[in-house]
């Protein structure tokens, strides 16, 4: 059980805040972060590997520090996003020299057992420079894996992988994550990160928007009015009972569907079923229209 | 020193065009020494006018070139050192190890050649080929270790160190008299000098330094480039995107 | 512009109508106009080469080399103009040929730095298609950045000699000697500026790494001048002055500079190992002709792989 610890940290270059006071705490399970291009994901994770020193702030891994100190890199695997690897070697080679520089007793069986892990074993006698990007990806995933880490640093692990390979490799980091390793991923692919991130940490311009479960970030989100789309067997009486109850703050009836636009959603919840009791109107489908990551994605970072 | 990064190391330099380079330079001096010997018959003063300015005054600063920028340069420029770097093996150790590869080539394609170029195109009892092997070895170990360091320290290693072994050392080193002081070839010639005596003068090896100044001078060098080298890749900043 | 189109449904009960597919205008621009044709292109990517080696339109740092080498280029003449003016000596000290082979190293450091900006970047990130979407041929796109790296050679050899012409000048030398001297010196500027152009750029189109361009172009240069040097005395030695004169056709100064000393008249930089033959001046042209052509050769076959996705 490791966990990654940043206070107060921020990184700047020059008049530029890459990362602007920045407090988190990453704890084992699947931890997605988000954010768009240049919200500074890459110059976190940096930071989070000791690859990069805070301008501010402290990073602490454990309770000790990241910064010049090769040492956690026995605890931590780092998938960087760089494409450019060592071409001239196999793809086992290239295992068993990361396996090797990692001090390992039995370089040559953890080499092999990251190939499976990764699904790259038929491939690995062929020189790197003859992969295709997946297959890099896969490889970069495996020297991440080689030393059996207990935290998993991924910086935009899915890039380049077919849906096929996304799929494995999301098993394979639910897989990690259920024996109890932190794993921290960041992308700007909602999809990736609503299917297997159980926290997400929201990143907009250096800036830390959000945490938490994605759902209940959305509850916290007063301001904007919640969204819910209903079909019933009487659309007009439903609307006109909401309204008058003020259950609703607005009602748009469009072909076939009712929108309804209401900003305190306890009172929606309890009223709607009365409502459409005491009306006599059949409820069909009643969906929250803007419950999706998507849609607390756009309002984070359109604030 | 670890051996998994001299490994590496290795690979990536014999495996690409720069190892072209590295194995034709060496050979086109010896058949030059060799040719050379013929026409003169083995004559010592036109041996050391090739020795001493075309191999140990231009080939051997680019060698040390090529190697020095060859062991380093490409992994930090494409971003492959992270592979080296996220491991549990101090900066230290991956520096030295490479810096010690990048010795070893400068040793057996450059060194040995310019030595092998004095005896091949004429010599006294073999002494030229010890002073100018002196030399070499020594003029090697500087430039090597510099040329390391400063792949380190800067994306534009190759041209800075260009400027500094053509122009600085070569041209202006005839014209400004202080920045004679200030050069590794002349710090490497003055063994040499002092080792061929009273011939020094006759085959045209003369220094602008004595042989405690130069050797100390080397040294500090040496070991201070090395060590600016650790230090920087110690904080080494990935070209990252975001 | 007109909303969605909505076909006009006949009497069907409780049919909602459905709107076509449809691109709205939210204010795409069109261009209908005349668009230029590959001269312009072609141009505009000579132009931009050209620029581009003195570091025009590029962040500073890349403007240190150029204008470094250029300063150093220009220093001597200057130099040189101001002890004429003073002593108020005959002649110039150097001839405007013999200034080339004089400041061979500068003017190769020039090159050296130069061709690896015009092509190597393009091959290290695999930008060439970008480059044949547009109307421009695979031959055009050389043909430009040879001819931008050519014109600035040339710039960077004739510009000294122009500042020696107006030393003489001001020094109040004799006019039509210096005029024609002058003249033979930019004449022979634009050979060897095209010779060397060409060579960089093959050995730039070869090793599209960083830095590795800049260092096999110059250790090719000086190791090449440091082997026909070698030869030729090696050839004196022998007695045979032929060859230690044909030596010289392996180095691109010393080629140049024994073709143009010979038909101009002029002093060569190097008088003992210069040809002196209508036989050896035949070899040199020969070398000439043949090094540019394997050159072209070389980077027609480069680009042909390089130009497809």
């Amino acid at each position: 059980m490791s966990a990654i610890v940043l206070d107060k940290v921020s990184r700047w270059y020059g008049n530029v805040v890459a990362v602007n006071d920045v407090t988190m705490t990453i704890g084992p399970g699947i931890t997605g972060l988000l954010g768009p291009n240049g919200a500074g994901k890459s110059t976190l994770i940096a930071m989070m590997g000791g690859f990069l020193a805070p301008s501010a702030g402290t990073v602490a891994l454990d309770g000790g520090h990241v910064w010049k100190n090769p040492e956690i890199y026995r605890r931590v695997g780092l998938v960087p996003e760089a494409e450019a690897m060592y071409d001239m070697v196999t793809g086992a080679q290239f295992l068993l020299a990361n396996a090797r520089l990692h001090g390992l007793e039995d370089p040559g069986a953890a080499a092999r057992r990251a190939l499976e892990l990764v699904d790259m074993v038929d491939p690995s006698d062929r020189a790197i420079s003859t992969y295709s990007k997946g297959m890099k990806q896969r490889i970069k995933m495996a020297t991440a894996l080689v030393h059996d880490p207990t935290v998993l640093l991924l910086d935009e692990p899915f890039n380049g992988m077919d849906p096929r390979q996304r799929l494995h490799l999301m098993d394979l980091l639910r897989r990690l994550a259920a024996e109890g390793r932190t794993v921290l991923f960041s992308s700007h692919i909602l999809e990736e990160v609503e299917q297997i991130a159980d926290h997400i940490e929201v990143l907009v311009a250096g800036r830390h928007a959000a945490s938490g479960d994605y759902r209940r970030i959305r509850r916290l989100m007063t301001e904007r009015p919640h969204q819910y789309t209903i079909a019933s067997s009487d659309d007009r009486r439903l609307a006109a009972a909401l309204v008058a109850e003020g259950a609703a703050d607005g009602v748009t009836l469009t072909n076939g569907t009712l929108a309804i636009q209401t900003s305190d959603f306890g009172r929606f919840v309890h009223a709607l079923p009365r409502l459409a009791r005491d009306s006599g109107v059949h409820l069909l489908e009643v969906s929250p229209a803007d419950e999706s990551l998507e849609s607390v994605f756009a309002y984070l970072v359109a604030r | 020193m670890n051996p998994v990064v001299m490994q590496l190391t290795v690979r990536g330099l014999l495996g690409r065009r720069r190892s072209i380079l590295l194995l034709v330079l060496p050979v086109v001096l010896l058949g030059l020494a060799w040719l050379q010997r013929l026409a003169s018959h083995g004559s010592p003063t036109q041996s050391a006018g090739l020795t001493g300015n075309f191999a140990l005054g231009t080939l051997l600063p680019l060698m040390c070139l090529l190697i020095g920028t060859g062991v380093i340069g490409p992994e930090i420029d494409d971003g492959s050192i992270v592979y080296l770097l996220n491991k549990p093996v101090p900066r230290r150790s991956i520096l030295l190890a490479k810096l010690l590869v990048a010795l070893a080539t400068t040793l057996v394609f450059a060194v040995l050649p310019v030595a092998a170029s004095a005896a091949i195109a004429g010599d006294r009892d073999f002494t030229l080929t010890a002073a100018f092997g002196v030399a070499a070895l020594l003029a090697g170990i500087a430039y090597t270790t510099i040329f390391v360091a400063l792949s380190v320290l800067s994306r534009n290693a190759v041209i800075i160190g260009l400027l500094y072994a053509l122009l600085w050392e070569g041209v202006l080193g005839g014209y400004v008299p202080g920045v004679k002081d200030v050069s590794v070839r002349q710090w490497a010639l003055a063994p040499a000098e002092h080792m061929l005596g009273a011939d020094a003068a006759g085959y045209g090896v003369t220094s602008a330094v004595t042989v405690s100044v130069g050797l100390t001078l080397l040294a500090v060098v040496t070991v201070g480039a090395a060590w600016l080298g650790i230090g920087k890749l110690k904080t080494l900043r990935l070209a990252a995107a975001d | 512009m007109s909303g969605p189109v909505v076909p006009a449904v006949p009497a069907v009960p409780a049919q909602p109508a459905q709107p076509a597919d449809v691109i709205h205008d939210i204010g795409f621009r069109h261009y209908d106009d005349v668009r230029f044709g590959r001269g312009w292109v072609v141009r505009s990517l000579l132009v931009d080469t050209l620029r581009g080696v003195f570091g025009l339109g590029r962040p500073a740092r890349s403007k240190v080399m150029p204008w470094i080498l250029v300063g150093i280029l220009l220093a001597p003449p200057l130099v040189i103009a101001l002890v004429a003016v003073l002593t108020h000596a005959d002649t110039l000290p150097i001839s405007y040929t013999q200034y080339l082979s004089r400041l061979q190293l500068p003017i190769g450091l020039f090159v050296a730095g130069a061709a690896p900006y015009a092509v190597s970047r393009d091959l290290r990130f695999g930008v060439l298609p970008l480059y044949m979407s547009r109307p421009m041929l695979r031959t055009d796109y050389v043909w430009a950045r040879f001819s931008g790296l050519a014109i600035a050679m040339f710039l960077i050899t004739a510009g000294p000699q122009t500042l020696l012409f107006i030393g003489a000048l001001l020094g109040k030398m004799p006019l039509g000697h210096n005029l024609t001297g002058w003249l033979g010196g930019l004449a022979a500027s634009v050979f060897l500026a095209i010779l060397l152009a060409a060579i960089g750029l093959t050995i730039a189109a070869f090793t599209p790494r960083r830095g590795l361009g800049v260092a096999a172009i110059i250790t090719t240069l000086l190791v090449v001048s440091g082997v026909s040097f070698a030869l030729s005395g090696i050839a004196r030695m022998q007695g045979e002055d032929t060859w230690s004169a044909v030596a010289g056709a392996i180095d691109p100064y010393r080629l140049v500079d024994g073709v143009a000393s010979w038909v101009l008249g002029v002093a060569p930089a190097n008088p003992e190992l210069a040809p002196n033959t209508g036989a050896e001046i035949a070899v040199f042209v020969m070398v000439y002709v043949v090094i540019v052509g394997v050159c072209a050769l070389l980077l027609g076959r480069r680009y042909r792989k390089a130009g497809r996705l």
